[in-house]
């Protein structure tokens, strides 16, 4: 469903990303790994329309989406997450979820400002859909919490539940498990698979490598922006060019 | 709860539309008028910022739909109402053409736009001596028309009561109109934008659509006020609306609080009202300012609005 030909991108002539070929299908969980800087975050950005490729093409469901602009992006059905826990600080966990449902509820100005029964209708279905978003990434219990006082855990599952209520069907987890702790990560993860088969596609950086070994379909490993490797785990596991960029070359290690 | 609340909401209305009868006062008939003129500036610019913008040049866009009404009024003899209300539209309308570019960048920087692009405005009115008289001003603009009741009595706009009542009735229409998007979806979504545009937009939200919106749906009731006060004063000078001003207006929604929507509408009465009482310093209203100002942020960062939870909170743990 997401294809990237190509995909390169430079910035002031320092080499982000480069060639890079993807083809996400239906249903699948895709790993990208890497050591810090080898340009996962850059792809994300770049297919998700926050940063314009230097060449390259990203194409959405048979469609061209490349340099689209990040909310027509999230239209098309591909939503992302954040690294660092970006969520509405403000907002208690439920408004979280409602602001982010603006593509589900496609409420106009004129009606909200002046409360038609269709707009009250529209925001009631709004509420419902961000209630069974948060129940079933079980934060229900929190939903009147204001957001910046929930615990690291609970704030990165809010943002997967902020992604989770444009109903997207591509998401692109970003370290989604970065700082958890070991109950945490299993609760996660068992979210993540819920997900998948709720039928949405997932795209997944992440660091923790037994989640990733226990949870991905394939993955591709990068260094310094260049793929060195891409299969099933275990595939990646044995070879050499990903031993060599996780634990340096020779030498010292052998 | 609900119900104790609407019914002083309704009551506090009644006070507002009876008291006036009773004072004879000609200055404080005045001074009432500012202060409904300064709610609906304060507001209009409050709904503003809850994207996350600052605007600087709010006065600039009182001044367009002041001389927009005005001129419609003199030189083309339309009627006062229609002059108004096409005062605030083309206040709006220079707004939404500008809106592509400013609404663009960061706050800081739509700041300084908008900043520059008041005091673009007070020059052109200045410069354009052949339609807005430059320097020396528009003169005998026409009061508000007559209105009539079915021949049975009219109400004539050439004193301070009836434009009093006008002004009050257009400012809760304001409060009214700027309140329902607040509390709405949208008001949810432009607060959405102010906490952070990128999650914003990663969630679908057309960022720059919604800080136009809300934008130029200000700058119209700012038109509005601005035509307002033309037929009202009768004279209209450039510098009725200079930088000052639109420091000022942002001054009453800091100092009320920008959180809540009551806060621009406390900030603009009081500090309306404050000059006016020490009318003796008048020349020192700056510094006034400037003190209250400073007072508020460093012991009240939420504005004036959150001074009865503070002293709650104080009156508790006293007890405790």
């Amino acid at each position: 469903m997401l294809e990237t030909r190509g995909l390169t991108k430079y910035f002031k002539g320092l080499r982000a990303i480069s060639n890079f070929d993807l083809n996400v299908g239906h249903g699948e969980i895709v790993g990208i790994i890497g050591p810090n800087g080898a340009g996962k975050t850059t792809i994300f950005n770049l297919i998700t329309g926050f940063l314009k490729p230097t060449s390259g093409d990203i194409i959405f469901e048979g469609k061209d989406i490349t340099n689209q602009k990040p909310h027509v992006i999230a239209e098309r059905g591909i939503v992302r997450t954040f690294q660092l826990d970006r969520i509405f600080h403000d907002f208690t966990v439920l408004q979280n979820l409602v602001a982010a449902s603006h593509l589900f509820a496609k409420i106009g100005f004129w009606e909200a400002t002046f409360s038609t029964s269709r707009y009250r209708r529209k925001d009631a279905n709004a509420r419902a859909h961000a209630m069974e978003i948060l129940n079933f990434l079980e934060l229900d219990d929190r939903k009147d919490e204001i957001a910046q006082n929930l615990s690291h855990g609970h704030q990165k599952m809010l943002g997967i539940a902020i992604a989770m209520a444009t109903n997207p069907k591509l998401l692109l987890l970003d370290e989604p498990l970065a700082g958890m702790n070991p109950a945490e990560v299993v609760k996660a993860l068992d979210i993540i698979d819920k997900i998948r088969s709720r039928g949405t596609s997932i795209l997944l950086i992440e660091h923790n490598m037994q989640a990733v070994m226990s949870i991905c379909d394939w993955i591709v490993v990068l260094n310094f922006g260049v793929e060195i490797a891409r299969g099933t785990c275990e595939e990646c596991q044995c070879n050499q060019e990903v031993i060599k960029a996780y634990l340096g070359a020779g030498g010292y290690a052998a | 709860m609900r119900l104790g609340k609407n019914l002083g909401f309704a009551l506090l209305i009644i006070l507002i539309f009876v008291v006036p009868i009773f004072i004879k006062n000609q200055y404080y008939l005045h001074v009432l008028i500012l202060c409904a003129i300064n709610i609906i500036l304060a507001s209009s610019l409050r709904a503003i910022t809850t994207t996350g913008q600052i605007s600087l040049g709010h006065a600039g866009f009182m001044s367009i739909g002041a001389y927009t009404s005005a001129i419609l009024a003199m030189k083309l003899g339309l009627s006062t109402y229609a002059a108004l209300v096409l005062g605030g539209v083309a206040a709006m309308v220079v707004a939404a053409i500008i809106a592509y570019p400013v609404t663009r960048v960061r706050t800081v920087y739509f700041a300084m736009l908008t900043l520059f692009l008041g005091e673009v405005i007070r020059l052109v009115m200045t410069e354009g001596r052949a339609i807005t008289a430059g320097t020396s001003g528009l003169m005998n603009i026409p009061h508000l028309d007559n209105i009539s009741f079915l021949g049975l009595f009219s109400i004539n706009f050439a004193t301070k009561l009836p434009n009093l009542y006008f002004i009050l009735v257009l400012m809760l229409i304001t409060l009214l109109f700027l309140y329902s998007i607040d509390r709405s979806y949208i008001g949810i979504t432009f607060k959405a934008v102010s906490q952070d545009d990128s999650l914003a937009a990663s969630t679908g939200i057309n960022v720059a659509r919604f800080k136009a919106m809300i934008f130029y749906t200000g700058c119209f009731f700012a038109g509005l006020a601005g035509s307002f006060y033309a037929h009202y004063m009768s004279v209209l000078t450039p510098d009725s609306f200079g930088l000052f001003y639109s420091i000022y207006i942002l001054i009453y929604v800091i100092v009320g609080g920008q959180g809540r929507f009551s806060g621009a509408i406390i900030g603009a009465l009081i500090l309306t009202l404050i000059p006016e009482i020490f009318r003796v310093l008048k020349e020192y209203q700056p510094y006034i300012f400037v003190v209250v100002l400073y007072l508020v942020v460093f012991l009240l960062p939420g504005g004036l609005v959150d001074l009865p939870g503070l002293i709650r909170r104080k009156l508790q743990r006293g007890r405790a």
